[in-house]
């Protein structure tokens, strides 16, 4: 054999070994590997508005409002005495506190979180309705939640601004819009979870409640930006909105009913709400209805066994809360928003203090799918796993109830049940044993009288 | 025997066998041991056939349900109150089972005990009143009683009360037999525990009173019947304690009132109907004859029987709540009239040849023809055929069971559930361990039974999701469309999709059998 021969039958070999290793690394690297938990659904609902102390405020055992708060009317004035305490809104009806960039710096005030009053006074609003909160005759649901399940009272928006920038962090991990506006061309080709996902295999889809596909950001006008474009930035990216491979995973919260019942539940799912979103002024109500329907459905389906299911909220919507958020970059954190973990693995009536923001969500679903991270702000996120125990075994779903306060079952006295109930066998028995002895010793004494007088002689 | 040949009659072992039959025939205490024996086995048998192929009815997991709230089940515990209706000898009985293990079976196994115990109580009754053989007979005729089959193979209370009143009316007749007072005494106290099975129970009272009072052969001092009666609320005395000192709810009267004032249930063609076809018309008939034919030869002992049989009928038929199973205190009575017509009537008028020939076969082709006109009832009565439609108290629900066990293992916990009717909500708390409300339950306290929690608005309920499943059962919708109606169309507007289905196997006209759905669970949302 030539040496030419040789050396090009071993460029052969070569070629082909490269060949091979390239189609496994591919191979390998398209094909979905399992996920790392045993959480197979990882379900994450986006509601709006409310700070933690809003909702959980005095809910015991947490991270809620001091017993001494009352917050000035004007921090800045020395000689303002007046304060205005925390106070249950109850059903009293509120307005929307149009939160922002600016609301926030007001009521951070540097740090001493003392401007929640005079940030609305300054707006002409009624300043005092920020110290409103709601608590367990209002929101009885997720007050039940948090007693079975996972509250996070450490969790914080990502953005000091309330809107589309704390939803970008949701899904790309950045503020990729500037002033939170979403840019007229808009994101282009930022990567978002949702890249991540689909590059791996792994199914995902994005739910929306009243989904309207032409409310996207070809859709902005001089008049506004359509409410449904804010809640779902993917709408924002044209790949989301030509690509039908992309598109068809933006679907109307209906199709995650149907996926329940199908057995069809992607991966990854999250959930945009929007009359049940609980911004004020709508109704809070309208939340919890919602969120009992799709938990109610999760649990009702065979998804239920390796799912989790976290609620949590954009940003503060304009409310107080004492606790400074602590400033990791330019853009935040904002304020704490409260934030519920439901899952089979999730710890029972736990109270997680770590420290969390929206870019804690993407954090747990790269670890789960060994996926890279998509910023620097997920990459350094603490992840949400702090919340699970999986070394417990899976909870069987439980139906949790709209009321806080059930009737408590009274134990019978059993011991006296079963007293007077054996002391009716034992008179019962006495009298018939009494009557069959009896009617033994009349027998036998008549027996006696008949046979006496033959004994005798006497007949 | 004159038609067995000499040579046969000499041998040892026809002259052994010849022993052994005649004393069979004229009945000694062994012989009668025998024969009850082999009659309790026959009851036993026909009781314990496929009993639990079926499961509980609405009645019956009321019942066990109470006897589980007693022992302390878990979940349970919490849906079935224990004072919720009628005192509580048998699930009192029953929850001592219960404590060791909880099953259904145990129920139905408890209340066949007591079935055997009446039919034993009736041979002595029939033997005390007349002889061995009327005893006997009677017996055997209960022992395959498909009235008496049917309503001891399940968890109601009326065949441990129909047990506890015989032996009343055993220890009257004892009295009566011997004018020994504390016979009188201990019936009082038998009427205390068949009072403590079942407040109706108490209409038997009427029997012995209008026995006594009509019966001038028996003499009754007032001593002994104030003590009789003070022997009965004796016995009854620790319930209204239990009540008082357990710290349970007021159902218990509650309940009471409303049984008094409800609504009827049936039409009063209902026990002439249903009742004398699971008795036996053929022993009906031969009861009345007998009483016909041998109305000259009646005494003391008849007043006692017809007044048992008349007062629970009269009472019960005029009382606007009827029951299939609440008659059952008379079918131990007729029987013992049936028998008594087979073995004490003659046709005296009639010639000896046809006398000779009721002595010789004619008795034994009636006794035989009464067997059998029970035996192929009794034998139908016992297999497990399920049917999609059913009276109360005449048998379990096809599906009802596996529904509930269905429920229990893929519905998350705390769901809710409506239904047609309380019946399968009933089955669905106990054997499904899940809340579950009636359609039909009246929001009108006056309308409904107290123990039930009617739905203010069904509507509401499942749009807030405090409803997560409604199921249709074509037994309750048969007897209640409007209800069925009603369900399917909030099914309809909650965008209801079909979870389970549990099918029973029905037969065509042509001989071809199908598979039909009669139970359906869907699970709805808001």
């Amino acid at each position: 054999m030539s040496r030419s021969r040789i050396l090009s039958r071993a460029l052969g070999v070569a070629w082909l070994t490269l060949i091979l290793l390239a189609l496994v690394t591919t191979v390998a690297q398209a094909a979905p590997l399992g996920p790392k938990t045993p959480i197979k659904h990882v379900i994450v609902l986006m509601q709006e508005g409310h700070s933690f102390d809003n909702y959980f405020g005095t809910y015991p055992g947490a991270d809620g409002i001091p017993a001494d708060t009352c917050i000035p009317i004007n921090p800045s004035d020395p000689k303002e005495n007046s304060c205005i305490k925390p106070f249950r809104l109850g059903e009293r009806p509120v307005e929307n506190l149009n939160p922002g960039e600016t609301m926030f710096k007001a009521q951070y005030n540097n740090g001493q979180m003392n401007g929640f009053v005079y940030a609305l006074r300054q707006r002409d609003k009624n300043g005092a309705l920020s110290m409103g909160y709601y608590d367990e005759q209002d929101l009885p649901y997720y007050w039940n939640i948090a007693d079975e399940y996972v509250l996070f009272d450490r969790y914080f928006s990502s953005t000091t601004s309330d809107g589309v920038n704390s939803r970008m962090f949701w899904i790309s991990g950045v503020a990729a819009a500037p002033n939170n506006r979403i840019p007229k061309q808009g994101f282009g080709d930022l990567p978002t979870i949702f890249d991540r996902l689909e590059q791996r295999g792994i199914s995902w889809k994005f739910y929306v409640q009243n989904y309207d596909p032409k409310q996207n950001y070809r859709a902005i006008t001089k008049d506004g930006v359509p409410p449904q474009l804010t809640r779902v930035p993917l709408l924002a990216f044209d790949r989301f909105i030509d690509n039908p491979q992309l598109s068809s995973k933006i679907a109307d919260l209906d199709q995650y009913y149907e996926d329940l019942r199908n057995n069809t539940l992607p991966e990854v799912v999250y959930i945009a709400s929007s009359s049940g979103s609980e911004r004020a002024p709508s109704n809070i109500q309208s939340g919890p209805l919602l969120v009992r329907s799709m938990v109610n459905a999760l649990m009702q389906s065979s998804a239920w066994s390796s799912s989790a299911f976290l609620i949590t909220y954009d940003g503060w919507g304009g409310w107080y809360d004492h606790v400074a958020p602590p400033m990791v970059d330019d853009h935040g954190y904002g304020f704490r928003v409260p934030a519920m973990l439901i899952s089979p693995y999730a710890r029972r009536g736990y109270i997680d203090h770590t420290l969390l923001d929206h870019t804690s969500i993407l954090k747990f679903i790269q670890q789960n799918y060994d996926l890279p991270a998509l910023s620097t702000r997920d990459a350094q996120a603490t992840s949400l796993i702090s919340g699970f125990d999986f070394a417990q075994a899976p909870r069987e779903a439980k139906i949790i109830s709209i009321e806080r306060t059930i009737k408590p079952y009274v134990e019978p006295r059993r011991d006296v049940i079963y007293l007077c109930y054996s002391a009716i066998f034992f008179i019962a028995g006495s009298i018939v044993a009494w009557a069959i002895f009896s009617s033994n010793t009349r027998s036998q004494t008549s027996n006696l009288i008949q046979t006496q007088p033959s004994q005798d002689g006497l007949s | 025997m004159n038609h067995v040949r000499p040579s046969v009659r000499r041998n040892p072992i026809y002259q052994a066998l010849r022993v052994r039959w005649l004393s069979i025939t004229t009945l000694d205490e062994t012989a009668s041991y025998i024969l009850i024996g082999l009659i309790l086995t026959v009851g036993l048998v026909l009781r314990l056939w496929t009993i639990n192929a079926l499961g509980y009815n609405s009645d019956e997991t009321v019942y066990a349900g109470q006897a589980a709230s007693i022992a302390g089940v878990p979940v349970i515990k919490e849906m079935f109150p224990i004072f919720r209706a009628h005192p509580l000898i048998f699930p009192f009985l029953l929850s001592l089972g219960f404590r060791m293990v909880f099953n259904d079976l145990l129920g139905r196994l408890l209340v066949v005990a007591f079935g055997i115990a009446t039919i034993y109580l009736t041979y002595h009754l029939g033997t005390l009143l007349y002889n061995r053989r009327i005893g006997l007979l009677a017996a055997l005729m209960l022992a395959l009683m498909p009235y008496h089959i049917i309503v001891t193979r399940q968890v109601l209370l009326d065949g441990p009360m129909v047990c506890f009143a015989i032996l009343a009316l055993y220890l009257v007749t004892r009295f009566a037999v011997t004018q020994h007072s504390p016979w009188l005494w201990a019936a009082g106290a038998a009427m205390g525990l068949t009072f403590l099975t079942k407040e109706t129970g108490i209409v038997l009272m009427g029997g012995i009173y209008v026995f006594l009072a009509l019966s001038p052969s028996i003499q009754v001092r007032i001593r002994d019947l104030i003590i009789s009666i003070a022997c009965m609320g004796l016995v009854i005395l620790p319930h209204p304690i239990a009540i008082s000192l357990a710290g349970t709810s007021k159902t218990a009267g509650q309940y009471l009132l409303w049984q008094v004032f409800r609504r009827p249930n049936h039409t009063w063609d209902f026990y002439p109907t249903t009742v004398p076809t699971a008795i036996g018309p053929l022993v009906i008939i031969v009861a009345l004859l007998g009483l016909w034919l041998l109305w000259r030869q009646r005494s003391w002992r008849e007043t006692l029987l017809i007044g048992w049989i008349a007062t629970p009928v009269i009472f019960f038929q005029l009382w606007p709540v009827k029951g299939f199973q609440y008659l059952l205190p008379i079918a131990p009575v007729v029987a013992i009239l049936a028998a008594r017509m087979v073995f004490s009537w003659s046709p005296e008028r009639a010639s000896a040849r046809l006398r000779e020939i009721w002595q010789g076969w004619g008795r034994g082709l009636l006794a035989t023809l009464l067997i059998l006109s029970l035996l192929i009832p009794g034998w139908v009565a016992v297999q497990s055929t399920g049917t999609d439609s059913f009276i109360a108290g005449a048998g379990g629900i096809a599906g009802g069971r596996e529904t509930g066990l269905w429920i229990r293992d893929n519905v998350p916990q705390s769901a809710k559930f409506i239904t047609i009717g309380p019946s399968m909500a009933n089955i669905i708390q106990f054997y499904g361990r899940r809340r579950s409300y009636g359609l039909s339950v009246s929001t009108n306290p006056l309308h409904r039974n107290p123990v039930y929690v009617p739905i203010e608005n069904p509507d509401r309920v499942i749009r807030s999701g405090e409803i997560q499943y409604i199921v249709y059962d074509t037994f309750s919708a048969g007897r209640s469309p409007a209800f069925a109606e009603l369900l399917m169309k909030y099914v309809r507007r909650f965008q209801g999709h079909v979870v389970h289905t549990e099918s029973i196997t029905v037969t065509n006209a042509d001989g071809s059998t199908m598979s039909k759905p009669v139970i359906v669970i869907y699970e709805v949302r808001p």
